[in-house]
């Protein structure tokens, strides 16, 4: 529908909101990471310096806004910038690539699990009634709704040691020796990954269902009486009407993956596990920048790394964005 | 034969998902040595003990922070909702000079995880001087590239003659916006509810900008796990099956809505 002159000021109002909060809570903190990723890491502006003894102190937010202010006034001149070293330091970093691999590794590995377990549970729950089905897709969303920190309490605790509940049930009665899950390097992954998919099976299974209820019934009709074949039935039918949510949740858990957090924090109590193998790469910028006791805030550095993996992040999803568009055309 | 098997598998991987919430409900009434014997399911005797040491703040302001969560929460999903229907609607329904790009360019915020800006956030905030407030949480939550793509694919279904004719009436913009919305209820409520439990888990956000006063459930449940096990484990079962509770029942109350919502929308 084209537009008249005098709709101009409502069709700005409608607008507004949203560019104006895009601007100021998105672009200026990638400005500003640009501006903080160029200064000098072991020189500190005044003004943080104020805010850790005020949050030891306790003091409200009264405060806060003159005394920051002047602060940062006094603080301007103070800042040193030192180029692009800090991205050279990154680059440098064997941790970032460990964290970078581990994350690739969590995301994509936690997308092929995910992915064909929901397709095959939306397919098995097609075939029951409306009623249980409902019942049934809102029990599997469950864990996706508890918060992380939960979820990753529930787990460490099933994967406690020896007496955790994995082991003792799984395990053990295959005559197995029971695994130190959260201890062994090369079980802290396959633990991480085992609790997202644990968390967003369900939620993926509830899309795919969602495109399955959409099909019309003539298509089912005409297969039946065709006498198709299961694995006709899925590509004639089932998978073209599923591209467009499949894409939807690969994008939905690559943006997750890229920046979970939460569980890994929680499980792993804020370090990287035994050797790293565990470290993600949004756990590894949080200690760069808030290292934990030493004081040494890193925010240039762990700055410089986000930057580093913004292009990189954008990119996979402007990959899966375009599989898309492929699709659509044929 | 092949029915069966759909069942078990269905029943098997229902059971564990469900599983480990049953063990964290009774864990709740248990003892420490109790929950670290995963194999026992029940406890000895049910007292709600641990429930009465939370809420009375023995350790923690519980509810205060639950209060945090909820306000927070609640008005970043409530403004994130308004606001970006506005804006999808214009884009779903209208041409105008510099609409793709308008598009394109809200778009990409999806594309950047909010968490890999959290550090520069944080500085803006401090200079702002809204650090520790808990707008710092709720304002930049708002702007959300995934509720313009949402709510885009869900008015595209508006039919052209409802827009025209409400042209020739000589409404306004903002007018028809108003008189459509009535018809999208269930996805307003559905990307409403979806942005509140994303808010709702975030973590590493809110331990950057928040101060100790306002911090939301996540941080205070991770706060209730460390301190070297001085708080009985029972305390945080309880904390985590309180903080758990509202989400279950808005999303119980509002499943159908939702199934309605993504079925239109998987359509389009």
């Amino acid at each position: 529908m084209i537009l008249s002159r005098k709709d101009n000021f409502s069709l700005f109002a409608l607008l507004f909101p949203f560019f104006a909060l895009w601007a100021f809570f998105w672009v200026v903190p990638l400005f500003f990471s640009a501006d903080l990723a160029l200064q000098n890491a072991s020189f500190h502006p005044d003004h943080r310096v104020i805010l850790e003894t005020q949050s030891e102190g306790q003091s409200g937010l009264e405060i806060d806004w003159f005394a920051q202010k002047s602060a940062d006034f006094k603080a301007k001149p103070s800042v040193q910038y030192v180029g692009l070293e800090n991205f050279y330091r990154v680059i440098g970093d064997a941790k970032f690539y460990k964290a970078m691999k581990n994350t690739a590794i969590y995301t994509f590995g936690s997308i092929f699990i995910i992915l064909p377990l929901a397709l095959l549970l939306s397919l098995s729950l097609f075939q029951l009634s409306r009623i249980p089905r409902g019942i049934l897709v809102f029990c599997l969303m469950i864990p996706g709704l508890a918060l992380p920190g939960v979820l990753s309490t529930l787990f460490y605790l099933f994967f406690h040691g020896r007496t955790g509940a994995l082991n003792q049930y799984f395990v053990i009665p295959f005559g197995f020796r029971p695994i130190n899950w959260m201890m062994d390097p090369l079980f802290i992954m396959p633990s991480l990954i085992i609790q997202s998919v644990w968390r967003w099976t369900g939620l993926v299974t509830l899309f795919f269902l969602c495109g399955l209820e959409a099909i019309p019934r003539w298509q089912f009709e005409a297969l039946k009486m065709e006498g198709a074949s299961f694995f006709l039935k899925l590509k004639t039918v089932f998978l073209p009407s599923l591209w467009n949510l499949a894409l939807f949740a690969m994008v939905f858990l690559v943006v997750d993956g890229f920046a979970s957090f939460s569980g890994a924090y929680n499980l792993l109590g804020g370090s990287g596990g035994i050797m790293d193998a565990g470290l993600l790469f949004v756990t590894y910028v949080y200690q760069v920048a808030f290292p934990g006791g030493s004081g040494r805030f890193d925010f240039p550095g762990a700055t410089a790394m986000s930057l580093i993996v913004v292009p990189l992040t954008a990119f996979t999803l402007f990959l899966i964005l375009q599989c898309r568009k492929i699709m659509i055309r044929e | 034969m092949r029915k069966w098997l759909v069942r078990i598998f269905i029943s098997g991987v229902v059971l564990f998902s469900l599983y480990p919430f049953v063990w964290m409900f009774l864990s709740s009434f248990k003892t420490n040595r109790e929950i670290y014997m995963p194999t026992q399911l029940f406890p000895k005797n049910f007292d709600g003990h641990a429930y009465y040491d939370l809420l009375s703040d023995q350790y923690i302001s519980f509810i205060s922070y639950f209060t945090n969560s909820m306000v927070i929460s609640g008005l970043q999903a409530f403004f994130a909702t308004l606001v970006t229907a506005m804006a999808a609607f214009v884009f779903a329904k209208y041409n105008f000079r510099f609409q793709s790009l308008l598009f394109g360019v809200a778009i990409l915020v999806i594309l950047i995880p909010k968490q890999t800006i959290a550090v520069p956030l944080f500085d803006w905030m401090l200079l702002l001087g809204l650090q520790g407030s808990r707008w710092s949480m709720v304002l930049p939550g708002i702007a959300s590239g995934l509720g313009i793509v949402f709510f885009t694919q869900s008015f595209k279904q508006i039919p052209n003659e409802l827009i025209e004719l409400a042209k020739v009436e000589g409404f306004s913009l903002f007018r028809t916006f108003l008189l459509i919305i009535p018809l999208f209820v269930p996805a307003l409520l559905t990307y409403g509810l979806l942005h509140f439990i994303l808010s709702w888990q975030e973590h590493l956000i809110p331990l950057l900008l928040l101060d100790d006063e306002n911090i939301t459930l996540p941080i205070a449940l991770a706060k209730l796990r460390d301190s070297s096990h001085r708080i009985p484990e029972a305390v945080g079962m309880a904390a985590a099956t309180i903080s758990f509770i509202p989400i279950v029942v808005l999303f119980g109350f509002f499943f159908r809505k939702m199934k309605t919502a993504l079925v239109d929308l998987s359509l389009s």
